[in-house]
């Protein structure tokens, strides 16, 4: 594509509000998340341009290539690296994803006051780096923009946290950096074993590339590498911790995108690259997802803190995630995979979504209160009654309400589920009861039953304030009124060079 | 109008008047009360309309399509959806009507009226859904509009706890329904309802698949209809307001289930062993559910245990076979069970308290005639005595066990006899009040709640409701003595009904008249003690006013297993994998500080050590050399 390269552009957008506000000075924290607004805005827009002229048809029509607005430059040519932006389908979605959360995480800490210039800068390099892993083919840069995005949680939340902030800090990194670990001899193994030639993806994909038993050897350390970022059990004890600790809009960012990053590795690396370990380890990798659906969902049941209970829903929820695509991974695109495939990317983003709104509704009244022990609130519907109905909102898509996107998503992969592993498909359905279970618990204590009289005077959510969250909501009952708007896009990159299960 | 738009707006206005009145006209009550009124009328006129108009085409949009498959979104117009549309929508307009009395001084009235929006688009684009995602979709819909209803007191703890376990334990059977449309669809292939009918129709024996198929749907069923063993969730969801007891018990929410069985009656007649487990589950519900009522004093609760029994009726004739026979007592049903909840309700308002004991000793039933005369329609046509409508209804219920086991046949009449029982029973202890005979005493009236008598707008619906109840009688009876060739709602559904002999319908109705004597004699002749037969053995009376116990058990298994389970995985969480992941950390930390403690920075050490381990290199090379 010769014309205005807008991949790159998406890419700057973090980059600009990045390179503004270092010579913005700190008093003025305004005008710094003003920038970041600004920017952020602009990603929003320019993600639904991809959106709008990303030709789902590649499919029926031969012309068109499955990865389009494609840009490649080679940057280290002597090993074979290539900066290479494009999309298909599903980052087409999860890119747009990325960009809300980001422009709705920003509005989130407009009334953040503590060391603004820092916090946005260290933001700036998180969503810089999870757009760089949505779009890049190459594995180098892939990786590259992967860690880019994992490091700044550091600090940000040993800074800018609360509740055992450092402890909580150290301990993500420290999963994270294990989950690298893993990571990166499998990801050089794939490049020696190819030939040291390149690190770009389609071409690595192409069937034959490596040996069904190579396959096999590597593919765990790719999926349990980037599973950790997606909270698979059981290697999730990162993320219920990481998110009590994190400031409002980096438990959005974290739960709603940098999760993602995980089972997206999964997917475009681990499954594309390596179908037939794929296909050869989907069983089991199955079974452990299925745990971390009831598991986390029995967790949450137990929990008194707010951020914990979202915590642990969402290993639930990434476990759903993790099924569809082991789903997919069993059979390629045959039989229920493709419902698979088509669930899981869906439910990424309509968790991202859920996520972020349920984060930034706790964090509203946690601003207020300084407390998110459940026991100590009753009633909060009569008290803030629009606050507390974008919490509700969130939950009941959580429990797969439909319309609602998350009922699609589920929907989806539990169709793909109990068409490959029965079982377990019905496991996970049944899950759903528990689900229920502890979001109704959170809803009975907190919001409905008697008021708290402590909390009376809390402010609610303002127009101003409640625009972040309407956009959230209202991308939540767009796609759970209208699944075939994102469901075409992501479908549109669902059959992939699949030499595992065909 | 065509047929086709009266369709639409037979499905948009309840959603129009849902978004309305809860987003926009939240606050200005009297507006969202007169929109969704308005909407309900247009649902209620177009229901009937189609329903009077006969069967048609499905009327479907193409709404998205998911890979080869394509979803619409419809009105599927056959017999038995015009049926159980017409009567959804006349119920909860009448309904409607009724909360404007009811809910008048309530501070959440608007949030009331859009909740009865979503509950009534719900509940209509479920029973006229053409596909079985739609199906599913507004099932479960269904079940939240009666979630946030029921908890519509949400400072009530007892009211979220009630909804709570509605949503919880409807669930729990949900998970069947789910699983069990997902194997049907692969089963049959297409997600259309009248084409998967018309491939089960007519065989009798499907298989295992069919089996497990009509198994898991039966699950989902137990669970909106309250059958045994999810009925406990029923009884505690009276904590709403009474107008959504009303709605919930007779058109919307438990209808849904036994509508399902009829919706796919083909299936479930294709499946032997399924369709004589529901017939025994629905029968021991019958009885189980009619035995609790005996007892109960509080008049919501009476009538709850009694909709749990009379749902048991109707699957009985379902699962016996007789389409017609389960749907004209979901349809008579719906009516009188409408109205008695209407009539409590007007009771409640009035006296401030649900204890029959209470209202009849304030003396109400003497000055609330309209409400009275609809407690004695709605009373005698829930006990099957003739000639209302529930008799009849019952009546082709018996009948249609004719090939069912003698057990079963027992068992409905030891349901019906117990129905007429308490059902007398609270007919005479509340217009028949004894100030003499204190043997119980009587619960406090609650002033708050006492608001005085009611008003036309609670008034209209009872009589209306009445009025229906009557009509449906007389239809009946006409066809019964021959004035009429059929009846009209088996002509509706294209069904024969079943002609009765005198001596055919002799037990049951001398079943139903024993019933009522017996409560006559304890409870309405002139100086009766007015305690009951079940009251003077205080072990029974016990058992039964602890519904069995059966909540009990629920609590200390189940609810204590999932308690369980949680708390493990708690600990297995907290100490297990957080515990291990920080003893890991502590043990790196640890390590560091051993190894650290020997680099103390003295010379001699670290050059005694390079010396050994020169000298262990030597000998090693020594060796390989």
């Amino acid at each position: 594509m010769d014309e205005f390269p807008i991949l790159s552009a998406i890419l700057l957008c973090p980059v600009a509000a990045f390179v503004v506000t270092l010579v913005i000075p700190g008093r003025q924290s305004g005008l710094i998340k003003g920038v970041h607004g600004i920017f952020a805005l602009l990603s929003v827009v320019l993600s639904m341009v991809v959106w709008a002229r990303y030709d789902t048809g590649w499919r029926e029509n031969g012309d068109v290539d499955r990865f389009q607005m494609m840009e490649d430059v080679p940057w280290v040519p002597d090993l074979g690296i290539h900066y290479i932006l494009a999309v298909d389908g599903i980052s087409v979605v999860l890119t747009l994803l990325n960009a809300i959360v980001f422009l709705t995480g920003v509005l989130s800490m407009w009334t953040l006051t503590l060391r603004v210039k820092e916090y946005f800068l260290f933001m700036a390099a998180l969503v810089f780096g999870v757009f760089g892993v949505f779009l890049s083919l190459d594995i180098f840069m892939f990786f590259f923009f992967y860690e880019v995005a994992v490091l700044p949680m550091y600090p940000l939340i040993a800074v800018w946290g609360s509740t055992r902030k450092e402890y909580s800090a150290m301990k993500l990194t420290l999963f994270l950096l294990a989950g690298s670990a893993l990571l990166f001899p499998g990801l050089i193994s794939l490049y020696f074993e190819s030939g040291g030639q390149t690190w770009n993806m389609l071409i690595l994909a192409q069937e034959g590339t490596f040996t069904p038993k190579f396959q096999v050897f590597v593919y765990p350390f790719l999926y349990l590498g980037f599973g950790v970022l997606a909270g698979m059990f059981p290697f999730h004890g990162w993320s219920p911790t990481g998110h009590v600790a994190a400031p409002t809009a980096v438990s959005m960012l974290h739960a709603g995108v940098l999760m993602k990053l995980g089972a997206f590795g999964i997917l475009r690396i681990a499954i594309d690259l390596l179908p037939s370990g794929a296909a050869y380890w989907a069983e089991t990798f199955a079974i452990l997802a299925t745990i971390g659906i009831v598991y986390g969902a029995f967790v949450a049941m137990r929990q008194t803190d707010f951020k914990y209970v979202i915590g642990f829903s969402s290993v639930s929820h990434m476990g759903i995630v993790l099924l569809g695509l082991n789903v997919f991974a069993a059979v390629g695109a045959g039989d229920g995979g493709s419902d698979g495939l088509n669930g899981a990317v869906f439910q990424m983003f309509a968790h991202g979504i859920m996520t972020a709104l349920f984060f930034s509704s706790v964090g509203f009244i946690y601003d207020q209160t300084h407390d998110r022990d459940i026991r100590h609130f009753g009633g909060l519907i009569g008290q803030v009654p629009v606050a507390a109905s974008f919490f509700l909102v969130a939950g009941l898509c959580g429990m797969g309400v439909p319309g609602f996107a998350s009922f699609w998503a589920e929907l989806l992969v539990f169709v793909g589920a109990v068409k490959v592993f029965t079982p377990l498909g019905v496991i996970a359905i049944a899950g759903l009861v528990f689900t229920a279970a502890y979001m109704m618990r959170v809803f009975g204590k907190a919001m409905f039953g008697p008021k708290n009289p402590q909390w009376d005077g809390l402010d609610d959510v303002g127009p101003w304030s409640a625009l972040p969250r309407v956009v959230l909501v209202g991308v939540l009952v767009l796609f759970g009124f209208l699944p075939s708007v994102i469901v075409d896009v992501i479908r549109s990159a669902g059959v992939v060079s699949h030499s595992g299960g065909m | 109008m065509s047929y086709e738009t009266w369709a639409l707006a037979l499905l948009f206005a309840p959603l129009l008047g849902f978004f309305l009145a809860l987003v926009v006209f939240r606050d200005r009550h009297n507006v969202a009360a007169a929109i969704v009124i308005a909407a309900g009328s247009v649902s209620a006129a177009a229901s009937i309309l189609l329903c009077v108009g006969g069967p048609q085409p499905t009327v479907s949009a193409r709404w998205f399509h998911i890979g080869d498959i394509t979803i619409a979104f419809g009105v599927l117009l056959d017999s038995r959806t015009l049926l159980m549309g017409a009567v959804v929508g006349v119920i909860t307009l009448c309904i409607q009507i009724y909360s404007l009395g009811y809910m008048a001084h309530d501070p959440g009235k608007g949030r009331f009226f859009g909740f009865l929006a979503l509950f009534e688009w719900a509940m209509l684009s479920f029973v006229y859904a053409p596909n079985l995602l739609q199906t599913f979709i507004f099932w479960e819909l269904v079940g939240l509009a009666s979630f946030l209803l029921i908890g519509f007191w949400y400072q009530k703890p007892s009211a979220v706890a009630a909804a709570k376990k509605a949503f919880i334990m409807t669930r729990i059977g949900d998970i069947g329904l789910f699983v069990g449309l997902i194997l049907l669809f692969r089963a049959t292939d297409t997600l259309d309802i009248e084409s998967i009918l018309t491939l089960y129709a007519g065989s009798s024996a499907g298989g295992a698949p069919t089996e497990i198929i009509a198994a898991l749907l039966f699950m989902g069923i137990v669970g909106k209809s309250a059958q045994f063993p999810l009925h406990t969730w029923l009884p505690d969801a009276m904590e709403g307001p009474t107008p959504v007891s009303a709605l919930l018990h007779s058109a919307t929410m438990v209808a849904a289930g036994v509508f399902l069985f009829a919706r796919f009656h083909e299936l479930f007649m294709a499946a032997e062993t399924t369709r004589m487990a529901a017939l025994a589950i629905a029968t021991f519900t019958a009885i189980l559910a009619s035995t609790m009522a005996v007892v109960a004093r509080d008049m919501k609760r009476i009538l709850a245990f009694s909709s749990i029994s009379q749902l048991g009726f109707m699957l009985m004739g379902l699962a016996a076979g007789s389409l017609f026979a389960g749907y004209f007592h979901l349809t008579t049903h719906a009516f009188f069970k409408a109205l008695l909840f209407l009539v409590a309700g007007a009771f409640i308002h009035r006296c401030g308290s649900n204890d029959i004991v209470a209202i009849g000793r304030q003396g109400a039933a003497r000055t609330m005639k309209v409400t009275t005369f609809g407690l004695i329609v709605g009373g005698v046509a829930l006990a099957g005595i003739p000639p209302l409508s529930g008799f009849f209804s019952k009546e082709q219920i018996i009948a249609s066990l004719g090939q069912a086991s003698p057990i079963i046949v027992a068992g409905a009449y030891a349901a019906a006899f117990l129905t007429a029982y308490y059902t007398f029973r609270m007919i005479f202890l509340v217009t028949r009040p004894d100030p003499e005979s204190a043997a119980q005493p009587a619960g406090p009236a609650d002033p708050d709640h006492a608001h005085g008598e009611p008003t036309w707008a609670m008034n209209g619906p009872i009589l209306l409701l009445s009025l229906i109840t009557l009509l449906i009688s007389a239809l009946s009876a006409g066809a019964l003595v021959g004035a009429m060739s059929e009846d009209p709602i088996a002509s509706i559904l294209g069904q024969a009904s079943h002609h009765a002999s005198i001596a055919e319908m002799a037990p049951a109705i001398a079943i139903a008249i024993l019933g009522a004597v017996l409560a006559f004699f304890e409870f309405g002749k002139k100086g009766a003690a007015q305690t009951g037969i079940v009251a003077r053995m205080p072990g029974l009376e016990r058992l039964l006013a602890n519904r069995w116990y059966i909540d009990a058990i629920y609590r200390h298994t189940l609810v204590a297993l999932a308690t369980g389970i949680a708390r493990v995985s708690h600990g297995v969480e907290t100490r297990g994998f957080d515990g291990g992941a920080d003893k890991v950390a502590d043990a790196t930390v640890a390590s560091g500080r051993q190894v650290a403690r020997r680099h103390s920075g003295r010379l001699q050490l670290y050059i005694g050590g390079a010396a050994i381990l020169f000298a262990l290199a030597v000998v090693f090379l020594g060796f390989r050399g």
